[in-house]
């Protein structure tokens, strides 16, 4: 009684390992007999991030014989999880840059196809962050770039000018303190916690290379800043990072009059104010305020950063559906997916006069012409240089960002102390 | 009518007994020791053959030797961490071993409540982290947050800046921590408490001992085998410490609160150096390993008394 009861077990056991060791890739690879194919692509937050399924259906739509699966991860864990799959080879045809800051683990790791033979539009932005040493590795369909976002109201309520344009980080912190001071419960300005709302523009605006390892032409930058919160003009670091404020909350509730971030924001805005989430109020976009005089006004281009988010193509894909993949990527590079990715708020890559037209056509969007004039006409410089060194200056420069405006250090001793750190750490090119 | 067996079969039937019995054992074993091999073992074993290479997760490594570790040693970052890490445990330790004990000592009588209050205390414990960090990066707040608040209402004009100064960041993890984890070395002591015999304590009173000499000479001693239980759970767990912190600051202001397990996130899943990352796992694990001898060989030394 007590052998069969073992032996019973034991071939349970066995027959559970041998179940558990069956072979995962017996599946058809996406092509099928009759030439049709089906191309996976990797996407976060489908239900909320629109623009993965409006693309893989606009494409579908065009090419009957090609359908466009989207393979959901989880946002925060992005790029771990789809580094994963890959490593095990089981990665999707079509892989998402969420961020520049990946592309050269990718492209180091032989991740990534050679799509420099897609044809791109002329004046598409961004498409410089996915090319390293000459080949590109990944094409562009958005470019959210920072812009300075105003509460229109607010303004009226101080009496004080709308931003026409203009301004260079003077003027943006003088009407910040006057706002604040003619206002009854609600601040000048806004400053998110991210270490791009600070040093993004410095290095943007200072033509500056953050792997070159020096880091002074921010010094300014963080002195403002300080100011700013020492005047009570906007609330301070500290504030934000303990009580984990948000900008929706701060710009949409209408607690902070300006508010320097992305134009991923719009969207946001638009749908926040129809749900009731935000505030009803009038806002506008003007250029962000710029470093000094001579790039800024409406005849000429302000300087501001950004960066591209693009689809690149798995070097294992299958050889038949190359041809099918890099058709793809040049659709969503195109003037017809960006007016489509206008229509839902995105910020395509190509700003062409129609797409910007579909992108203000959106019920809640700003009419005025300055709006219209800052979403389309900056020079956008990338946050993150596409290199792998990257990822840890960033991380220093993190640490950095944090001691200074955490009141723990002083501007000139931290520079000093990342620039050392970056030195010794990551070593310069 | 038992053993009339022959000598020449008796040794046989044993040894079949005795591997009836290995065996049996073995497979009652083996399910678990088949998890611990595949998702501990095999990947500590492949760590310390990483920590010799330069491996970024795709494609092949290299093997580079000791580099990793010569790169370690000069790496300003990671000393930073370690000293951090030093800081945190040298901290918690004594902290939590005299709260959790001073509360199984409070609790360890029969009042009214005192199970309410043993759950009360032992609550923290099971609490989602990420709440935790939310709630106290809100209490902590230096402007608005109500420990400053009352605070300044004592008196103090200057409150510290708690989770956002680099000086009181580590302190403030430290609270915090100890906060959530008292309540289960508080539960071990209980137990422990409930062990020591009432005899001793009945023989210490009848000679004239007070509470404070019976609480040294009694209680302590009966709680040996829970105190080095306690001490050595609780200095893996603050050597490792990694979740919290992440939550709570993720390493700052600044790189206050940095500790090696973070330094080995960053390395591996932020900056894709897992080469580099497996050489700081491994010192780790050196660490935890030296400490935890000591404490063994500490305690052979006492109970051999």
């Amino acid at each position: 009684m007590k052998r069969t009861i073992i032996a019973t077990a034991g071939i349970a056991v066995g027959a559970l390992a041998l179940a558990g060791c069956s072979s995962g890739g017996s599946s058809d690879d996406g092509v099928a007999e009759d030439g049709s194919l089906t191309l996976t692509m990797s996407g976060w937050s489908v239900e909320t991030t629109p623009e993965f399924q409006l693309l893989a259906d606009a494409y579908s739509e065009k090419n009957p014989d090609v359908t466009v699966e989207i393979v959901d991860y989880d946002p925060a864990e992005y790029n771990t999880l789809v580094t994963a799959d890959l490593a095990a080879g089981k990665g999707p045809d079509i892989i998402t840059q969420k961020e520049v800051k990946f592309v050269t683990t990718f492209q180091e790791g032989g991740q990534l196809l050679d799509v420099s033979d897609v044809e791109l539009p002329d004046d598409i932005g961004g498409a410089e962050s996915y090319v390293v040493d000459g080949t590109t590795y990944a094409v562009p369909y958005r470019q959210d770039s920072w812009v300075l976002y105003y509460n229109k109201a607010l303004f009226d309520q101080a009496g004080i000018e709308y931003p026409d344009g203009s301004w260079t980080w003077d003027d943006y912190d003088a009407a910040a303190e006057e706002l604040t001071s003619s206002l009854d419960g609600a601040n000048g300005a806004y400053a998110h916690s991210w270490q791009s709302t600070l040093q993004g523009f410095a290095n943007a605006q200072n033509d500056a290379d953050i792997l070159a390892g020096e880091y002074d032409y921010m010094a300014p930058y963080y002195e403002r800043v300080l100011a700013l919160q020492e005047a009570g003009a906007q609330e301070s670091f500290n504030t934000v990072t303990a009580n984990q404020l948000t900008y929706q909350g701060e710009f949409g509730k209408q607690k902070a009059a300006m508010l320097p971030m992305g134009t991923w924001f719009v969207a946001t805005l638009i749908a926040q104010q129809a749900e009731g989430e935000a505030d009803d109020f009038e806002w506008g976009i003007a250029p962000a305020p710029q470093l000094d005089a001579s790039t800024t006004g409406t005849d000429q281009t302000p300087v501001t950063f950004g960066d591209p988010t693009g689809f690149g193509i798995n070097a294992n894909i299958n050889e038949d559906k190359v041809d099918a993949a890099k058709d793809f990527l040049a659709f969503t590079a195109s003037e017809e997916a960006a007016t489509a990715l206008a229509e839902i708020g995105i910020t395509p890559a190509l700003l062409s006069d129609p797409v910007v037209e579909a992108y203000f056509a959106v019920e809640g969007a700003p009419q005025d012409e300055l709006s219209t004039f800052a979403v389309q006409t900056h020079e956008t410089r990338p946050e993150n240089p596409t290199s792998s060194k990257t990822a840890a200056v960033q991380n220093i420069l993190n640490d950095m960002h944090s001691a200074i405006l955490s009141g723990s250090e002083d501007v000139d001793g931290a520079i000093a102390d990342a620039e050392e750190r970056v030195a010794s750490e990551v070593g310069l090119d | 009518m038992t053993t009339t067996a022959t000598p020449q079969r008796a040794p046989r039937r044993r040894s079949r007994l005795r591997t009836r019995n290995t065996l049996l054992g073995w497979s009652f074993i083996l399910p678990n020791f088949l998890g611990f091999a595949t998702l501990t073992l095999v990947p500590v074993i492949v760590l310390f053959y990483m920590s010799l290479t330069n491996w970024n997760i795709f494609g092949t490594s290299q093997f580079i030797g000791l580099d990793n570790f010569t790169r370690l040693a000069a790496d300003g970052s990671f000393r930073t961490a370690f000293v951090n890490t030093i800081y945190y445990s040298a901290l918690h330790i004594p902290l939590t071993i005299i709260v959790s004990l001073a509360l199984a000592l409070l609790l360890n009588n029969k009042i009214r409540g005192v199970a309410f209050f043993r759950t009360a205390a032992f609550f923290p414990y099971i609490t989602s982290i990420v709440a935790i960090a939310l709630v106290w990066n809100l209490l902590f707040s230096p402007d608005y947050g109500p420990v400053n608040e009352m605070l300044r209402f004592v008196g103090i004009s200057n409150p510290p800046g708690w989770l956002t100064d680099t000086n009181w960041s580590m302190p403030a993890v430290v609270i915090i921590s100890t906060w959530k984890d008292m309540g289960y070395y508080m539960v071990l002591f209980l137990a422990a408490l409930q062990t020591v015999p009432r005899e001793l304590h009945e023989a210490a009173r009848m000679d004239g001992a007070n509470v404070f000499q019976r609480f040294l000479n009694v209680t302590l001693p009966s709680l040996r085998p829970t105190m080095f239980f306690v001490t050595v759970m609780l200095t893996i767990n603050s050597l490792k410490i990694f979740d919290l912190i992440l939550v709570l600051t993720d390493g700052g202001p600044g790189q206050s609160t940095t500790v090696i397990s973070q330094f080995i996130y960053r390395k591996g899943f932020e900056e894709n150096d897992f080469g580099y990352a497996s050489a700081a796992s491994v010192v780790l694990f050196f660490l935890c390993i030296i400490v935890t001898v000591v404490q063994f060989m500490w305690n052979q030394r006492k109970s051999a008394r």
